[in-house]
């Protein structure tokens, strides 16, 4: 766990993905935007990590790069054990779809599939066996065994963003990565959302990074870090909505 | 509007790409075919002009309808001219020479036996004419030796003595339908300039050979005439014409050029309208493309369309901005299609030119009626396929640019159901009536009930997708997993889209399945036909000119060891009621021991009388009445005696005895020959071909088996010549099904995204694109087969008195076309496959749909 620049040894303790130098540069010459500007990160195993920042500060790209969405133009990152930079596409795929599971802030679903289809979906890509267990445990929690037969346009923008959690959570993923999970939803819905995933993390051992601006997000999570010009300046941990307020507010948010 | 159209266009081209293709493939058919004859027709036109430059006036026989013959063969139809006819034109005042001019269809034949040309077969004629010494008339310049003199000499053209190797001096045999005659070469000769002859083989002889080839006779078939000079050979032309007898007319060289141009003119406009019916089902299938693009691209701009009626935009002005870019892709596509076409057909000609059957053919270039044509097809098959979805678009409210783009227009698809089946049943209807109603010009109903019928079906093929789609999702799921299933959604999701998509290709294959089914049946009949009905050992054919009805040739070919019977089969027009009619004629005593005919009785019993098939049944002759023929000589009143059970092989059936009365030429076009019993009929036929090859080089021998072949080889090149004339439909539909799938990807890039985020490899993406393809294709094509059939079916029980009894189902041809399905799905999904494959997980995530 660090915020400083300096080249941090991996430590071999539990983490579930990291990055060391990661660097992402848009665009040529003078046209260049430094999204990452050297990013040494650590998401470690069992914790609800939030990652916050004013907009353009760089936190979608490091959320894209650590899930293997986008490549790093300079620098190393994991998924666990793995090294993703450097591997094919097919194989990153492999791992994205093996080991991480995605929520993002709309269009989750796919549009033909009922919710149970689209829970099972990551499962079925890649052949593999459901739990029923597991599936039903994690339905129960999110309140979707009557919803299970619908398609997305019959649920609410709260039951989708449930049905998406519930996708990233049926896969057993060594870790969820969310991209402002509740920006397109009301208060109470958005608060019962994280509330979930807050529950996911604390009864399953669920890992969580979640990407957002908004600080009572943010206080649902173990830890934030807080990123501005591609640069990680500060973390906080058992954050509150008030305290992460403020610290935006130094930084000029 | 239009500005805002053309920005339309110019902002998003791709998208209307393919479709702009699609109209400029049918527009280039439609193009190249009128290229095409246009640069044969001026090709003939300038070889007539070249036979008739050197003649002013030209006297022929006539039919009493006028009828002057096939002009591109070398016959007539009229009975030869006598020598009154030659001193009436001589005679004529302002005529300084008038010469008769004979000449036969024959063969070359080498000293070996061989043919060199002519002969029994198809392809260019080999022709005799006299040499009359007069250089205009013979339209030909010795090259070397001289003109033939004694009755065994001849002169070749200088292109045939090239391609044979023949030499002054040589040793040739001139054959006719009577016999052959052993001759000289002295010469070779340059007809016209150049020696254009077309591929036809032009030989010179004296007068009296060419009698002899022609069968005999001292008549001339054609006079020619030059005037005095300053004399207006049209006024010579009307003064010779004044002074000829019936039958007999004369016209101006001149005229005659125009005359058999336009004659041949009429013949490729037949050619045209074949080619142009089928240039017209590859913009019938584009037109369901075009209609599907611009469905597609309204619902996708379903947003800015709302977004301009808020601002103010009236409905009527939205549709007239998506009729305009309706109006700009066919402008642009018709002009493309213009150029495509004259490639095409300039394409062909080379190839032709090449290949050596294309000196017919004058440069080409564009007329008038392929640019009128294009333009006028192109714009107005464009406009028209958008003008539903343009209404579409008229009717979107301006509340649908607040509203979520993800929102789908549920439209229930009952209205489409009821207009579907109404008007599937009303072209079932009109095809039955047209099938089987007798009116006058049967195929318009035939053809517009078709036409109504794939309409509807199309439109019912909505509601059909849906249960079938889903049948299939659990089959896809559970081969291909997440692919299939998702392949299935996205045909289900948009059931008229796809219907639509599949019925392009539905068509095409529809009218392949008739084509094949029809064949396929005329094939089995044959073969039923041949193989049931003749019980002749061997045929002694002629396939050039009609053998000659000389008991002579009989007499030859019964001398042949183990011929048991030789038994003719002839035909002959006469009139019944001043009416032209086909009149069978054949050796009735004899002609059950070669063909089983089902006639009520048999011929044996015909009893001098005439014997009558249901369309001369039909005109009203029956068992009892008699029936008065008319020949060109003569006329014989006949009791009808019996009946023919099928049409189509004549309307009267007589023997010999009776038609030689009627004093018309019978044409014999088989000898069918019965063996003895216990015969080698293979010995019989080499004995056969000896006496044929030496002494009646226009026949041939064949076996039931080798016209069935025949028979087999002429159905299948039908059937191959009219599958490439449809190629280009299918191609269009091809385009289609590429086009809705490319469409439907971008329309898609967001959950495209999301499968991959959620680790769906490109691969699999791609196969899921495939599937969606192959399955669409596959539904189309058995949609067509289906319908294609059931046409096949419907046309050939409506043919059942030609003797079409059993229909044959071409299984093999449709299991082919399935196949050939899966290919074009496979195919057609490459494009927007590799593009789904290809989107960028962040960007398509991002994408704002």
């Amino acid at each position: 766990m660090t915020t400083t620049l300096t080249e941090t040894p991996r430590t071999s303790v539990a983490v579930a993905a990291s990055m060391r130098g990661g660097a992402k540069t848009y665009g040529d010459g003078d046209a260049a935007v430094r999204a990452l500007d050297g990013v040494d990160v650590d998401i470690a195993i069992a914790e609800f990590t939030a990652i916050m920042g004013p907009s353009g500060s760089g936190k979608s790209t490091l959320l894209h790069t650590l899930a293997g969405l986008d490549r790093l133009t300079a620098g190393d990152s994991w998924i666990g054990e793995t090294r993703i930079t450097g591997l094919s596409e097919d194989k990153i795929t492999q791992v994205r779809r093996d080991k991480i599971g995605f929520v993002f802030q709309a269009f989750n679903l796919i549009p033909s599939l009922t919710a149970r289809e689209n829970i099972t979906l990551p499962l079925d890509i890649a052949g593999r066996d459901i739990d029923p267990d597991w599936f039903g445990e994690v339905i129960a929690i999110l309140g979707l065994a009557d919803r299970l037969s619908h398609l997305p346009a019959e649920l609410s923008g709260g039951q989708q963003q449930r049905v998406a959690v519930a996708r990233a959570l049926v896969a057993r993923p060594e870790l969820i990565f969310a991209d402002e999970p509740s920006g397109n939803l009301d208060s109470r819905s958005g608060g019962e959302l994280l509330g979930f995933m807050r529950r996911a993390v604390e009864e399953f051992g669920q890992t969580i990074a979640m990407v957002t601006h908004d600080p009572t997000a943010a206080s649902y999570a173990d830890r934030v870090l807080f990123l501005a010009d591609g640069r990680i300046v500060d973390e906080m941990r058992e954050p509150t909505a008030e305290r992460v307020l403020d610290r935006m507010k130094q930084m000029g948010h | 509007m239009f500005r805002l159209a053309a920005r339309s266009v110019q902002h998003n081209p791709k998208r209307l790409l393919l479709t702009a293709f699609a109209v400029a493939l049918g527009v280039g058919l439609i193009a190249a075919t009128h290229i095409f004859t246009d640069s044969l027709d001026r090709g003939f036109t300038r070889l007539f002009g070249e036979i008739y430059d050197g003649v002013d006036v030209i006297v022929e026989p006539v039919t009493s309808d006028g009828d002057v013959g096939d002009p591109t063969s070398g016959d007539s139809v009229g009975k030869d001219l006598d020598d009154a006819v030659v001193q009436t034109a001589r005679s004529t005042a302002g005529v300084e020479l008038a010469m008769g001019s004979t000449e036969a269809v024959g063969a070359l034949i080498g000293t070996d036996g061989e043919t060199l040309a002519g002969g029994s077969g198809f392809g260019p004629p080999t022709l005799f004419f006299n040499w009359t010494g007069v250089e205009d008339f013979d339209s030909a310049t010795i090259v070397d030796g001289r003109a033939p003199e004694g009755d065994d000499e001849i002169v070749v053209d200088v292109g045939t003595a090239e391609a044979h190797g023949l030499t002054v001096g040589d040793q040739v045999v001139a054959g006719g339908a009577d016999g052959t005659y052993p001759s000289t070469v002295v010469g070779t000769a340059s007809w016209g300039d150049g020696n254009n002859t077309q591929g036809a083989t032009l030989v010179w002889a004296s007068l009296d050979r060419v009698r002899e080839l022609r069968g005999g006779g001292d008549g001339w078939s054609v006079v020619h005439v030059r005037v005095d000079d300053g004399a207006d050979a049209e006024a010579v032309a009307v003064a010779i014409d004044d002074r000829l007898p019936d039958g007999v007319r004369a016209l101006t060289g001149a005229a005659k050029a125009e005359e058999q141009a336009a004659s041949l003119g009429e013949a490729l406009k037949a050619v045209d309208v074949f080619t142009l019916a089928f240039a017209f089902v590859a913009l019938f299938v584009g037109a369901y493309i075009i209609a599907n693009t611009f469905r597609i691209i309204v619902t996708q701009r379903t947003r800015e369309f709302g977004l301009m009626r808020a601002v103010g935009v009236k409905g009527q002005q939205v549709r007239t901005m998506v009729l305009a870019e309706a109006l700009l892709i066919g402008l642009v596509a018709s002009v493309l299609g213009i150029l495509l076409g004259y490639a095409l057909a300039g394409g062909i000609i080379g190839l032709l030119k090449a290949l050596g059957p294309g000196e017919s053919f004058a440069v080409p270039i564009i007329p008038l009626d392929a640019v009128a044509w294009g333009f006028a097809v192109g714009i107005v098959v464009t406009v028209a396929s958008a003008l539903l979805p343009a209404i579409h678009a008229s009717r979107i409210s301006p509340m649908e640019a607040m509203r979520d783009a993800a929102t789908q227009n549920r439209r229930g698809l009952r209205m489409r159901n009821i207009v579907g089946g109404a008007l599937a049943l009303a072209g079932a209807g009109l095809t039955t009536v047209g099938l089987y109603a007798g009116l006058e010009r049967p195929y318009v109903y035939v053809g517009a009930g078709a036409v109504l019928l794939v309409l509807g079906v199309t439109l019912l093929a909505a509601q059909l997708l849906v249960p079938l789609a889903y049948g299939m999702r659990d089959l896809l799921a559970r081969v291909w997993r997440v692919d299939g299933r998702l392949a299935a959604n996205n045909i289900h999701r948009e059931p008229r889209r796809s219907a639509n998509t599949a019925a392009a290709l539905m068509i095409g294959v529809m009218l392949l399945a008739l084509t094949a089914t029809v064949t396929q049946t005329v094939k089995s009949v044959a073969a039923d036909a041949i193989g049931g009905q003749f019980t002749a050992d061997l045929m002694v054919v002629s396939t050039t000119v009609p053998g000659s009805a000389d008991d002579a040739v009989v007499a030859d070919l019964a001398s042949v060891p183990d011929v048991r019977t030789v038994t003719r089969s002839a035909s002959l027009d006469a009139r019944v009621d001043g009416v032209l009619v086909p009149v069978t004629v054949l050796d009735t005593a004899t002609a059950e021991e070669a063909i089983a005919y089902e006639t009520e009785p048999a011929f044996a019993e015909i009893d001098g009388g005439v014997f009558v098939s249901p369309s001369a049944i039909e005109a009203g002759a029956e068992v009892g009445d008699t029936v008065t023929l008319v020949g060109e000589d003569g006329e014989v009143t006949l009791e009808v005696t019996g009946e023919y059970p099928t049409s189509g092989d004549g309307d009267y059936f007589v023997d010999f005895a009776q038609a030689e009365r009627l004093g018309t030429t019978i044409d014999v076009w088989q000898y069918s020959i019965v063996a003895a019993p216990g015969a080698d009929v293979d010995h019989v036929r080499a004995d056969l071909e000896d006496l044929v090859a030496t002494d009646y080089p226009l026949l041939t021998v064949q076996s039931p088996d080798d016209m069935l072949a025949l028979a087999n080889q002429l159905i299948d090149l039908m059937l191959a010549v009219i599958t490439a004339l449809l190629s280009g439909a299918l191609v269009i539909a091809m385009l289609g099904v590429a086009n809705t799938l490319l469409l439907s990807v971008t329309e898609r890039t967001r959950e495209i995204g999301l499968l991959r985020a959620v680790g769906a490899r490109r691969r699999s993406v791609r196969r899921m694109i495939r599937i969606e393809s192959v399955v669409m294709s596959v539904f189309g094509a058995v949609l067509g087969i289906v319908l294609g059939v059931a046409l096949g079916v419907a046309l050939i029980r409506a043919l059942e008195e030609f003797g079409f009894e059993t229909v044959t189902i071409p299984w093999v041809l449709l299991g082919v076309y399935t196949v050939l399905a899966i290919l074009a799905g496979i195919v057609a999904a490459w494009w927007p496959a590799r593009k789904a494959a290809k989107l960028d997980v962040l960007e398509a995530i991002a994408f704002d749909g």
